[in-house]
């Protein structure tokens, strides 16, 4: 019982990542249509940039420099986002050319980024240090590693936060009402291009912050994005691309079905990588909307 | 006429082969590989504007499919040969069934998962496939007494580009190519038609799989040495890259681009090191933002007198 407690906590955490990848897809997915395979290359950018900062900055103070990291890598992954957006994307919608230009144009995108930064860092893992240390923490009957709280407690008020922007803000409705229909939103006055900007931008920040909050537990390494990457667009999948609990809940789902997997079915250890593709092949052909379904226009 | 200059070229790219020797040999075979593997993905990617990720684990499919009969199991090499070429497409069926139902990228996501499925089954495999370090030590055996070594295995491999590219310009030029470019010009209006859309994509799948599986098995005996990270994603990267950068849609784009971008990394290592894949990846950008053509679309630019 122990065990599988602990499996929770590390289920949880791992779903909380995948969910987080599965959400900066669907910020940009929502609005754009555009499926951006370069978001798993921008966490492991996130990764780098938080471990540049940490390792720069005078570990292990933590209460002053870890925020400044995480400051950072929100700035600068989105700064990135809104770049590539402005260079690549725009240029293609503008032209009115097919969705899989872009599509494309960020595989090639994805490439520039995780070459670069072998370039720049090294194809060697960085050591990324956790906020807490490596402390090991129990709450009531569930027991874990510090940053495996953490992460639990980051992504559950940043789902809370994205939740609340797209339910409550007029941003979040320009959003939604883009999702739902561009024409008719853009005569509405809502600025596309303002948009597909932010989306990219916010989508960047996400996927970046999901990098450096990964990163203590696997050191950031630049093969780290393209798992990070297929993950996510499982989780996005399973839960559906049309809302954002969707992508928490598809994320949890994934993570549970891996770890309990890999646990307790009597299968050799290297096949339960299987079962993220075969999860996903099942939810395209059977599901392909997802567990919960995208609103209607209202 | 037009058979004169088939057989020219075929003559050509085989004496060029008894011209090159050692690792010249090797490199050019390899290149023969990524042409046939360019063609038939143009075809799927190109023409019929399918986004599959597939291709290389149905090289891996027909790689491993001949070796494995013939070499682990013992088949004589023919049946093993056709029992792997059936295997892929068999497989390419049974994904393209379900798959092709799928709209725009979901087809993608599909065929990814497929084919991280095949590099899962290939590392776990154990003693049949020999797990992450593949397998070695075989060698194409003699077919009706006549063994292919040297320079007359790089002949069948020019032999299998000239039958690639025969058979899908034939492909695209029928009505079946003009169905497919239809459908990806406008599934809809296809439809309307009397295209039969579903039907179309799963035969233009399959076959374009299958023909994977083959340029695989020919990679096979290649180094005589297979092992799962070649049949990996960077590779399907590469192709799709191959094909953006040469000229979407056009098998004379999907040649000039694998040669290129095969060759290219010999050149620029030396000088930029691990860097050229950044370029490759600007270069791929901008063909999408400002060449969408590709590079046979600058020749055809160049010489506007030879357009229909």
């Amino acid at each position: 019982m122990d065990d599988f407690l602990e499996l929770t906590v590390s289920a949880m955490a791992s779903g909380c990542i995948y969910g987080l990848m599965a959400l900066a897809y669907l910020i940009v997915l929502r609005p754009t249509s555009i499926i951006n395979f370069a978001i798993g290359e921008w966490a492991a950018t996130g990764a780098f940039v938080g471990v540049g900062m940490l390792s720069t900055l005078a570990w292990p103070h933590f209460e002053g420099p870890y925020i400044l990291a995480v400051v950072a890598v929100v700035v600068v992954l989105g700064l990135l986002g809104w770049v590539v957006e402005r260079l690549t994307v725009r240029p293609l919608l503008r032209r009115g050319a097919a969705v899989t230009s872009p599509i494309l144009a960020l595989l090639g995108v994805l490439v520039i980024f995780r070459e670069s930064l072998t370039l720049i860092y090294g194809a060697d893992p960085l050591p990324s240090p956790p906020p807490f240390g490596f402390r090991r923490i129990e709450i009531g009957p569930f027991a874990g590693a510090s940053q495996q709280f953490f992460i639990i407690a980051v992504t559950l008020s940043l789902f809370v936060a994205v939740w609340l922007f797209f339910e409550r803000t007029v941003w979040g409705r320009a959003f939604e009402a883009v999702a739902l229909n561009r024409r008719a939103a853009a005569l509405m006055g809502i600025n596309l291009g303002r948009v597909t900007a932010l989306a990219f931008a916010a989508g960047a920040s996400v996927a970046g912050l999901a990098g450096l909050l990964m990163s203590p537990l696997t050191s950031a390494h630049y093969m780290m994005g393209l798992p990070l990457a297929i993950q996510g667009f499982t989780a996005l999948v399973i839960g559906g691309v049309g809302r954002v609990e969707g992508a928490l809940l598809g994320g949890l789902i994934l993570a549970f079905v891996e770890q309990l997997g890999a646990r307790y079915l009597p299968i050799p250890s290297g096949l339960t990588l299987a079962f993220p593709f075969a999860l996903l092949i099942l939810f395209l052909l059977l599901r392909p909307t997802g567990l919960i379904a995208p609103r209607e226009a209202r | 006429m037009r058979a004169l200059l088939w057989l020219a070229s075929i003559i050509a790219a085989s004496a060029l082969a008894f011209a090159l020797g050692g690792y010249a040999t090797d490199v050019y075979r390899k290149m023969l590989v990524w042409i046939a593997l360019a063609l038939s993905y143009n075809f799927l990617f190109g023409v019929a504007g399918q986004i599959a990720f597939s291709q290389f684990a149905f090289a891996g499919v027909g790689a491993y499919g001949v070796v494995i009969l013939s070499y682990k199991l013992g088949l004589p090499f023919g049946v093993a040969l056709v029992g792997a070429i059936a295997l892929c497409a068999l497989l390419a069926f049974i994904v393209a069934v379900p798959s092709t139902r799928l709209e725009g990228f979901y087809l993608a996501l599909a065929t990814l998962a497929f084919a991280q499925l095949f590099l899962v089954v290939v590392n776990e495999g154990g003693e049949l496939t020999g797990g992450t370090g593949g397998i070695a030590g075989y060698k194409l055996p003699e077919v009706f007494g006549i063994a292919l070594r040297g320079p007359w295995y790089t002949v069948v491999l020019v032999l299998l580009v000239a039958l690639t590219l025969h058979l899908l310009l034939r492909l695209e030029r029928s009505s079946f190519g003009r169905a497919c470019r239809a459908i990806k010009a406008n599934p809809a209006v296809a439809a309307a038609m009397g295209i039969d859309v579903r039907r179309t994509k799963v035969i233009t799948f399959t076959l374009t799989s299958t023909l994977a599986g083959l340029a695989g098995a020919a990679y096979a005996y290649v180094d005589n040495v297979i092992n799962p990270p070649v049949f990996g994603l960077d590779n399907i990267f590469m192709l799709l890259f191959m094909i953006i950068v040469g000229g979407m849609g056009r098998p004379a784009g999907a040649i000039v681009g694998a040669v290129l971008l095969y060759l290219a990394p010999f050149v620029l290592e030396p000088i930029v090191g691990h860097a050229y894949l950044v370029l490759f990846g600007v270069l791929v950008v901008l063909a999408i933002l400002f060449q969408p053509q590709g590079l046979i679309g600058l020749v055809d630019r160049l010489r506007p007198e030879r357009r229909a």
